[in-house]
């Protein structure tokens, strides 16, 4: 197996992994209120983005340090999902220490902060890159330590340090179930490594290997947030910082999912079929109790915690289908998902500056700031799964992909439960709609950025859908 | 040329929005100029189409198009992740609904001139659901047709919500929330029809050449069916429409009324019934039973409501129900009494709630018993609601006779007893809509007049064209209806011809 260092398509990993310690390492040579590693930070991500578009899809395969790595095209298109949700989580959480938590900037914490969001993006490229059962480890645990650390940012804060504690606990738990997946999942193969065991499955099944797939699934429904794993959600989601939040909803959210791709279509693709019942249990439980649990909250990031639990569920149907359509179908709600849940989170994080962040906080935001009012109901619009939006031709992906196999109980299900879905969007979408304004309630003030970052996703999420070029160029020469 | 025209009549709307966004709020004459323009210029458009398309009658259609008669045929690789299409094209059906369409939001735009709120975004809610619309009836791809569908949820919640009246929320709600429970049953068969006919393809003429299998017909036709029916409020699906109607203001309780409700008939017709036309057969005279409630019972539920709009409303209810009779008759003349029936009910309903807005905007209540010698003051509107009572209740002249009259026809050929007992009943109810609205028109038109009303003035001369136009429709139509069938018929015999090559059992009906 031959290294893959003196090749190019590895520039954009090692740049990845080398960005944490720089913008880290040169805070320290700054000064306290200098720019410097917010602008290297901004450069880095952006050219690491830009990068990457360059890498050929369908790549290669050999050793990169001690781990087994390979790069194709569902790699690369994961790699562009996290750098995406990392780069708006690093914008929005510029918004979050300008102001700063109790009402003083706090830049100076902007480096670090980046430094870990950059830490859990690769880590989720560790994921999608693995070869092997160990680096696929390391890289769920480099995805997921980092969110800790992020949870707990604010430690003055009560809510804050509680959810960080429920995290982890309830993080190292599905660890070691992971681990002890991983361990079982070897001892029927024989074999780390993803090929081998491939061939190990196709050979012939034990009550070892179910045994291993049922404790990986368990591992990863705490961090997908599968039912009856997800009740860490809520809370963790309302603790942490809001630029926290919505990188933990979507750049683990895409960890997380990518894992069960690349088990469910690497090392398990040939029990696929027998498993089918299994992920479509999980996903039928997992958006029924998302859509639930959502009709009746009044705290936004709450509302958002169940929101993403129930888009969780969605993204499984699409594990159903064979591996192309699924990767398709998953990629491109991951886009679409990335964008519609930034584009909440820039909202809720304007309006968690100035007000309490709950329902009654938005009443009259139409007739303030209509402005708001017309990308928070894009937004919710998209998550709803409503055309010609976004998230309706995300969700479509999905769901031809799980039909494309003949589940059709679990599609119907699933299309039946978005009327659920849209109920809760709905009564988020009247408090700023309909509710009058309140006396006390002034307008909001945007900054020049935070403006032009909203329009700008409000187009995306209103053109992503429908502009054919996007959506098939994005898989232009997608083939497994 | 034609062509282009065609695919222009749902940018056009969209642009319009567009154009709209920058103008500042401090000009809102500008605006709604802006937006009247370009509604006039769609319904220019329409209509020169229509005529187009009555004067192609001879010229053999695109090849493509098979075999249906699809003139301006356009087919464009859209989303080429699931092999969807951008497929339009106009046969006679789809174009009289345009053109109904057309009117319907030309007048809804006049109707709403004084609304009150963030006009801005009212008439761009406005053009969204215009356009949703409009691409319902042009798209043949079956997800495009879909998003046309499905974009109306996007509209209706903020439209009634916003500027509605009464219990606004509420109405908004439970018409948005109903309406996407029954566009969700459409996506759950929709995939099947891709994958189950071998054809993998969204194409609606491609899907027509193919023969699903039966025992994924049985389910999916139901449910199919039932998602369709709840836009047009089919019994036990009916229960949004009198709530979500009276909750909204004029225009959208106009285009709801008018138009979307037919979007649910139509797609019964030309997706349901069209692609799976063995269980058609065999479901569609379990319909007929339901029929009893809207059509019977319906008319009952009118007599006993004091509100204008719920009155309206469950008219609307037994006149659709009239249209499913006749797609369930299965004969060539019920289906093209329902079509017939679909672009009347359109106008007379459209005229309803205009005249009813107009009124409710000068007496600020819909209450019936609160009103009395409206006639006096406001002659002309007064007028405008009659007339359009009369082309409810079918009367010799309007279009509502001659396309309940086919309905009935067609209707009463089916071999059936309990289509023909249905029938019956429904031609015997007539009779009640003629109680409510001579009622509802002798009370609040005629009678002493509440000293408040003293100082109402009659329609102003926006109004008075809008109302004129309607009736003109209405007129036009039932006077010579000819040209009408002669379009309805194209369109209708390939549909036809497909149900009645099904070779499933033939259908025995219950009792029949």
């Amino acid at each position: 197996m031959s290294s893959l260092l003196n090749m190019n398509i590895i520039i954009p990993d090692v740049l990845l992994l080398l960005f944490p310690f720089i913008v880290i390492g040169i805070r320290l040579f700054c000064d306290f209120r200098s720019k410097l590693p917010w602008r290297i930070a901004n450069f880095g991500f952006i050219a690491i983005f830009v990068l990457l578009n360059f890498i050929p899809l369908a790549s290669g395969e050999g050793r990169f340090l001690i781990s087994n790595w390979k790069v194709d095209d569902f790699g690369v298109l994961m790699r562009e999902v996290l750098m995406i949700s990392a780069i708006l989580g690093m914008w929005l959480s510029k918004d979050y220490f300008e102001h700063g938590a109790d009402g003083k900037p706090q830049m100076h914490q902007i480096a670090e902060f980046i430094g870990a969001i950059a830490f859990a993006t690769f880590g989720g490229v560790t994921v999608v890159s693995a070869c092997d059962l160990l680096t696929f480890f390391l890289g769920l645990e480099i995805a997921t330590i980092p969110m800790y650390a992020l949870t707990a940012w604010n430690k003055k804060d009560q809510l804050g340090s509680e959810a960080a504690t429920k995290y982890i606990l309830m993080g190292s738990v599905a660890t070691a179930f992971e681990l002890f997946g991983f361990s079982y999942l070897y001892g029927f193969a024989g074999s780390l490594h993803f090929s081998e065991i491939q061939q190990a499955v196709a050979a012939g099944t034990s009550p070892l290997l179910w045994l291993a797939v049922l404790f990986l699934f368990c591992g990863i429904g705490f961090k997908l947030t599968l039912f009856p794993f997800y009740t860490w959600a809520p809370d963790v989601y309302e603790g942490a910082p809001t630029p926290v939040t919505a990188v933990l909803s979507v750049t683990s959210k895409a960890t997380a999912i990518a894992f069960l791709v690349v088990l469910v279509f690497g090392p398990l693709a040939p029990v696929q079929e027998q498993i089918a019942p299994f992920i479509a249990l999980l996903a039928g439980t997992t958006l029924f109790v998302g859509n639930l649990g959502a009709l009746k909250q009044s705290r936004l990031r709450r509302f958002m915690a169940y929101s993403s639990i129930a888009q969780a569920g969605y993204i499984m149907v699409a594990l159903l289908g064979p591996a192309t359509m699924a990767k398709t179908a998953i990629i491109y709600y991951l886009f679409v998902y990335a964008v519609s849940n930034y584009l909440a989170f820039f909202v809720f994080g304007i309006i968690g500056h100035h007000r309490e962040e709950t329902f009654a906080s938005l009443r009259g935001l139409s007739k303030q700031n209509p402005g708001i009012a017309i990308a928070l109901a894009i937004s919710m619009f998209s998550l709803a799964g409503i055309p010609p939006l976004a998230g309706f031709f995300g969700k479509f992906h999905l769901f031809f992909s799980g039909a494309s196999t003949g589940h059709y109980a679990i599609v119907a299900f699933a299309v039946l439960n978005n009327v659920l879905a849209l109920f809760y969007y709905l009564q988020l979408i009247k408090s700023a709609w309909v509710d009058e304004p309140d006396g006390h309630l002034t307008p909001l003030r945007l900054t020049k950025r935070q403006r032009s970052v909203i329009i700008t996703l409000s187009i995306a999420v209103v053109i992503i859908g429908v502009l054919p070029f996007l959506s098939n160029n994005i898989f232009a020469g997608f083939n497994y | 040329m034609d062509t282009i025209l065609f695919n222009l009549i749902w940018i056009i709307p969209l642009f319009t929005v567009l154009v709209g966004a920058p103008i500042p709020a401090a000009h809102p004459r500008f605006l709604k100029t802006i937006h009247a323009f370009s509604a006039t210029t769609v319904l220019a458009i329409v209509c020169y189409l229509t005529y187009r398309v009555y004067a192609m009658s001879g010229i053999p259609a695109d090849e493509a198009a098979a075999p249906l008669v699809l003139r301006f045929f356009t087919d464009i690789p859209w989303l080429s992740a699931f092999h969807s299409h951008y497929i339009v094209g106009a046969d006679g059906l789809n174009m009289l609904l345009l053109a109904l369409t057309a009117f319907i939001v030309w007048a809804g735009i006049l109707v709403s001139w004084n609304i009150k709120g963030n006009q801005k975004i009212f008439f761009a809610l406005i053009q969204i659901l215009a356009t949703s619309v409009y691409g319902v009836y042009m798209s043949f791809d079956l997800v495009l047709f879909f998003v046309f569908y499905e974009m109306e949820a996007l509209c209706m919640y903020l439209m009634i919500a916003c500027y509605g009246s009464g219990k606004r929320d509420y109405g908004g709600k439970k018409l948005t929330l109903t309406l996407a429970f029954g566009s969700s049953m459409i996506l759950a068969t929709l995939f099947g029809l891709y994958f189950e006919g071998g054809a993998n393809s969204w194409n609606i003429m491609e899907l027509s050449k193919t023969t699903l299998p039966m025992d994924f017909q049985m389910w999916a036709f139901p449910l199919m069916f039932m998602g369709f029916a709840v836009s047009s409020s089919l019994f036990p699906f009916h229960f949004w429409s009198p709530d979500g109607h009276s909750a909204a203001p004029t225009a959208v309780s106009m285009l709801a009324a008018g138009v979307m409700m037919k979007m649910g008939a139509y797609g019964c017709l030309r997706v349901a019934m069209f692609l799976m036309p063995e269980a058609a057969k065999i479901w569609l005279p379990y319909v007929v039973a339901f029929l009893i409630f809207n059509v019977v019972l319906g008319p009952f539920i009118a007599i006993r409501h004091k509100d204008l709009k719920y009155i309206t409303a469950y008219s609307s209810i037994s006149h659709l129900g009239l249209i499913f009779l006749g797609l369930a008759a299965l004969t060539p003349i019920g289906l093209r009494g329902a079509s017939l029936q679909m672009i009347s009910h359109g106008f007379l309903t459209g005229l309803f709630f205009a005249t009813i807005g107009m009124i409710y905007e000068r007496t600020h209540t819909r209450d019936i018993t609160e009103m009395g010698g409206i006639m006096r003051k406001m002659p002309f509107l007064g007028v405008g609601f009659v007339l359009a009572g009369f082309a409810g209740l079918g009367l010799p002249g309007f279009s509502g006779f001659i396309a309940e009259s086919t309905i009935f026809i067609g209707a009463f050929q089916q071999d059936s007893t309990l289509t023909r007992i249905v029938t019956i009943l429904a031609i015997l109810s007539i009779t009640t809509t003629a109680v409510y609205i001579l009622q509802t028109a002798n009370r609040m038109l005629h009678g002493p007049l509440p000293q408040k009303y003293e100082s109402l003035t009659d329609g102003c001369l926006r109004e008075k064209v809008v109302i004129i136009v309607l009736v003109a429709c209405l007129l036009f139509i039932g006077i010579c209806p000819g040209w009408i069938s002669e379009m309805l018929d194209a369109s209708i015999a390939p549909i036809f011809e497909k149900i009645s090559a099904a070779t499933q059992p033939a259908i025995s009906g219950i009792g029949g």
